[in-house]
């Protein structure tokens, strides 16, 4: 047995490996049953109280494709030519002319816009710099201008689209870049198509508002507190001990809001902390009537757009007071950028408005100096700075960023009220959630029943050795499974497909190798022999055949989209499962099998 | 159990014969591909494809007087698995208010006693649709380039050029075959999308495999017997691997028809194509991959055809 100690090894720990990769997966299925059988607050309060252990199972689940789950899916293309237009500093007839031109090209062929424009104005003996940047700047910069500009605005519409998705309140969203200019959203159990489509094509809000004033802010979350304390019932069986020393839940139980919206001593007077676990329940206790009652009409609470890393690895989001009437919005910034204060070494932001927009800003600033102005994106907000002293001509500096990635969020931002990046909706694909349960189960049945089928007929024609093959289906199964898992993976519909197929490759893999057994048993060998023949010589057709299949899932990958991606990665996992399972386990298992007893082994 | 004794076929003696059978199905094809012309899905197209589900029976009629008083009278519709299921397809782009908001209005207006769920809606703007044609377009050359490199590497050129004429043989006659059957069979929805060119690729990585099955047993038999002729020899390996081509594919073939029956309406048409694909993958592994090898030695020489 000895000499076989390291392949029972790689055996067991494969597919150890594999099941602990799953086992999240069938938690979560667990949970979702669980779910299912409690009623609304029974449900919402085993949430609360597993929240940890639900949510890492859901990051590590092996994720359903929309197809499955039912969803929508949404392509965006930012328009970019629109940007250069808008960049333009005159748009005379010429002008207007090559958009036009260049409009129609970007219909027909696969360039950048930018590249067009260039040849437009080159046809045309033109210089770019009649429209673009200063009059002695050459085609050379101006393009590198707007490429970058290009480049911004794309950057620009992802901030966007993923600060309103995430105020939308969509579990598990996926927004990523496409190309050049397109951002892919997948929004999983969604079906309102309107709402979405308005979400995500509106033009965006930047706002200036007010910070409320703390102490006023402070008697409205006590009040808050207060009411939440009177639904708790009052333990009698403790004496009210002195306050100062209060256990932590102690305080949880006399202080419900308090002990969730933190308030941070070091932090401005009038903001809370709640730490990210909390969020979701502090959005719906403010969301409750009889707590909406207690909060002044001029204010409301206003979530921070990014959440902040504390000690002991938590994340923080800062909720923020602010008055309900905005001071300024954003179609008065003109520019603004992010740099290095060279006096300082420190990040900041300077910004640019209009002269109308200066005009109140001056009058703004000055009323509120040492107040709080919070610069709000679609009701997020970003940055909340102190008005240090009365700002005139509408050049403004912002400091106090941590480090120049969150400055540049911030002149996004900024720019996001004033230059939209205009996107427009390219491609969009629903699947109801029926549909995604009607596959589920069409895709499951079918693939039990075929794998069933199979395995008998492997069990039927081939015997001891179609068990084996049975068994190494299994772990092939599992391990295409356990991968998919490891690497975050999601399922679809074509991907089941895909599964099904590597299946039938493994099995091809296993006939291969009895087939050449029977070959070499009828030749006269030993079973031993023949065993160890088989394998050898059915090598180098199983390797060929599974690397030319390898081969197109490869090239499937890289050029296919969507649905045939899912399609060629469980492909290619599955033939190096099976490759793993249907030829080196088995074999293994029969070399240790033919070491012992030949006489249990039959090839049929 | 076994269900092959030692065969003995003459597999390469009638192969005359069935280049004619091959040439009049594929020329039968092509010309439906003509004629008849593929069904493409929106992928490709782009438009606006919706599939409503009644809760009780409608007429297909009643809803394409809808469709006309929306002003969408081009669009195709069908039933989808069952009469409470409709597709309805269009190439009608939509500006500003969606074209599937149109045709859901004048649904809802139409049917108002018999409410509708959206199972499934997509809209793809005609770039994308022309791109994604493109890529598939792309991925089928790419993937026979790569499959002809990788079999003359490890074969010789000659086998790599029989695997690639297989394989083209096996994709017109499948694309010619769904041409013939679109819209012959009811409730069997043969549209060219994405699915289908994922179930070329499939046909073509399984067609592949089984020929190299085949050529390597005429690599193995040729250093075996290095006396044999060819035919004699091709017609061994052949016979050799019979069996092991009949239960392979017969097991595919299985796998396949449950996915066609059990698969729900999206897998039907996958498992349908793949189903005609194997079938003809592993006669053209015969008598166009072999039989090409055959061919090339008797134009050019036993020499030219070592392996």
């Amino acid at each position: 047995m000895r000499k076989h100690r390291s392949k029972i090894f790689i055996i067991v720990a494969s597919v150890a490996i594999s099941l602990w990769f799953l086992y999240p997966t069938y938690q979560d299925h667990q949970t979702q049953n669980t779910l299912k059988g409690l009623s609304g607050l029974d449900s919402l309060q085993y949430i609360e109280e597993n929240e940890a252990s639900i949510r890492q199972d859901r990051l590590d689940r092996i994720k359903l494709g929309l197809d499955l789950q039912g969803g929508m899916r949404v392509v965006l293309e930012v328009d970019v030519l629109k940007l250069i237009e808008d960049l333009a500093k005159n748009k005379d007839d010429a002008f207007q002319e090559i958009i036009k031109e260049v409009r129609s090209g970007t219909q027909t062929t696969e360039e950048q816009p930018v590249k067009l424009l260039r040849r437009a104005f080159e046809n045309r003996e033109m210089r770019m710099s009649r429209y673009y940047g200063n009059l002695r700047d050459d085609n050379n910069e101006i393009t590198a201008f707007l490429d970058d500009e290009s480049t911004k605005a794309i950057d620009r519409a992802m901030e966007i689209v993923r600060n309103r998705v995430d105020q939308y309140g969509v579990s598990e969203p996926s927004i990523q870049k496409l190309g050049g200019t397109r951002i892919i959203v997948e929004l999983p159990g969604v079906s309102k198509e309107e709402e979405v489509r308005q979400l995500l094509q509106g033009t965006a809000l930047l706002e200036f508002k007010l910070l409320k004033e703390p102490d006023v802010v402070y008697r409205v979350m006590e009040s808050i507190d207060k009411l939440l304390a009177a639904e708790n019932p009052v333990d009698t069986t403790v004496a009210p001990a002195d306050t100062t020393e209060l256990s932590a839940e102690e305080f949880a139980r006399q202080h419900p809001f308090f002990s969730v919206a933190i308030i941070n001593p070091q932090a401005f007077p009038g903001e809370a902390i709640v730490d990210e676990e909390n969020r979701e329940k502090v959005r719906r206790i403010l969301e409750r009537e009889d707590v909406q009652r207690l909060i002044p009409n001029d204010m409301q609470f206003l979530w921070s757009a990014k959440s902040r890393f504390a000690n002991e690895g938590k994340t923080y989001f800062t909720l923020y007071p602010v008055l309900r009437k905005a001071e300024l919005t954003g179609g008065v910034v003109i520019n603004a950028r992010a740099t290095i204060d060279p006096n300082y070494n420190q990040p900041i932001v300077t910004m640019e408005m209009s002269s109308q927009g200066a005009r109140d800003w001056a009058r703004i600033t000055g009323a509120n100096i040492e107040k709080r102005i919070a610069i709000i994106l679609d009701n997020a907000v970003f940055s909340a700075p102190v008005v240090r002293n009365k700002i005139i001509g509408g050049n403004s500096q912002i400091e106090g960023m941590e480090n120049l990635d969150e400055a540049r969020l911030l002149e996004i931002v900024l720019k996001a009220g004033a230059l939209p990046a205009p996107v427009e909706i390219v491609e969009q694909r629903s699947v109801g959630p029926s549909l995604g349960e009607d596959s589920i189960m069409a895709g499951m049945v079918s693939s039990i029943v075929a794998t069933l089928i199979t395995m008998a007929f492997m069990a039927l024609y081939y015997r001891t050795g179609g068990i084996v093959a049975n068994v190494a289906l299994l772990f092939c199964l599992l391990f295409i499974m356990g991968v998919l898992a490891a690497f975050h993976g999601t399922l679809t519909l074509p991907g089941i497909a895909g599964v099904i197929l590597t299946l039938a490759i493994a099995v091809d893999a296993n006939v291969l190798v009895y087939e050449r057994i029977r070959e070499e048993v009828e030749l006269g060998k030993t079973l031993r022999a023949a065993v160890e023949a088989g394998y050898n010589r059915a090598w180098t057709a199983i390797i060929d055949s599974n690397l030319t299949t390898f081969i197109t899932g490869i090239i499937l990958y890289q050029f296919g989209s969507g649905p045939i991606q899912g399609f060629a990665l469980t492909l290619m996992i599955g033939i190096i499962a099976s490759m793993l399972s249907a030829y080196w386990f088995t074999k293994w298992f029969f070399g240790i099998l033919t070491d012992r007893k030949t006489t249990a082994i039959s090839f049929g | 159990m076994r269900f092959f004794k030692k065969t003995s076929f003459k597999f390469m003696e009638i192969r005359n014969t069935l280049y004619v059978i091959s040439g009049a199905v594929i020329t039968a094809g092509l010309i439906s591909l003509f004629v008849k012309g593929l069904d493409y899905g929106i992928d490709f197209l782009g438009g606006t494809e919706l599939i409503v589900q009644f809760q009780n029976e409608v007429a297909i009629g009643d809803v394409r007087d809808v469709l006309n008083r929306v002003g969408i009278g081009d669009a195709e519709v069908k039933t989808f698995g069952s009469n409470r299921d409709i597709l309805i397809r269009t190439i009608e782009q939509g500006k500003g208010t969606t074209v599937s908001e149109r045709i859901r209005a004048g649904l809802s207006e139409q049917f108002a006693g018999n409410p509708f769920t959206v199972l499934k809606e997509d809209a793809i703007g005609p770039k994308i649709g022309a791109e994604l044609r493109l890529d598939a377009l792309y991925a089928i050359i790419f993937s026979l380039i790569a499959i002809l490199l990788y079999i003359a590497f490890r074969f010789q050129f000659v086998y790599g050029l029989g695997a690639i004429a297989a394989l083209a043989h096996d994709v017109l006659l499948t694309l010619g075959v769904l041409s013939i059957f679109n819209g012959v069979i009811p409730n069997l929805n043969l549209e060219i999308n994405q699915n289908t060119v994922a179930a070329f690729l499939t046909l073509i990585g399984l067609s592949v495999n089984d020929t190299v099955v085949i050529f390597d047993r005429i690599r193995e038999n040729k250093k075996n017997f290095r006396t044999m002729g060819l035919i004699e020899l091709i017609n061994k390996s052949i016979n050799e691997t019979l069996s092991r081509t009949i239960i392979t594919m017969g097991t595919i073939v299985l796998v396949l028809a449950v996915l066609f029956i059990f698969g729900g309406e999206v897998n039907r048409g996958f498992a349908f194509t793949l189903l005609i694909g194997i079938s003809t993958g592993t006669y053209s592994s015969i008598y166009i991959a072999s039989a090409i090898v055959v061919e090339w030695s008797e134009r050019f020489g036993k020499k030219a055809v070592k392996a």
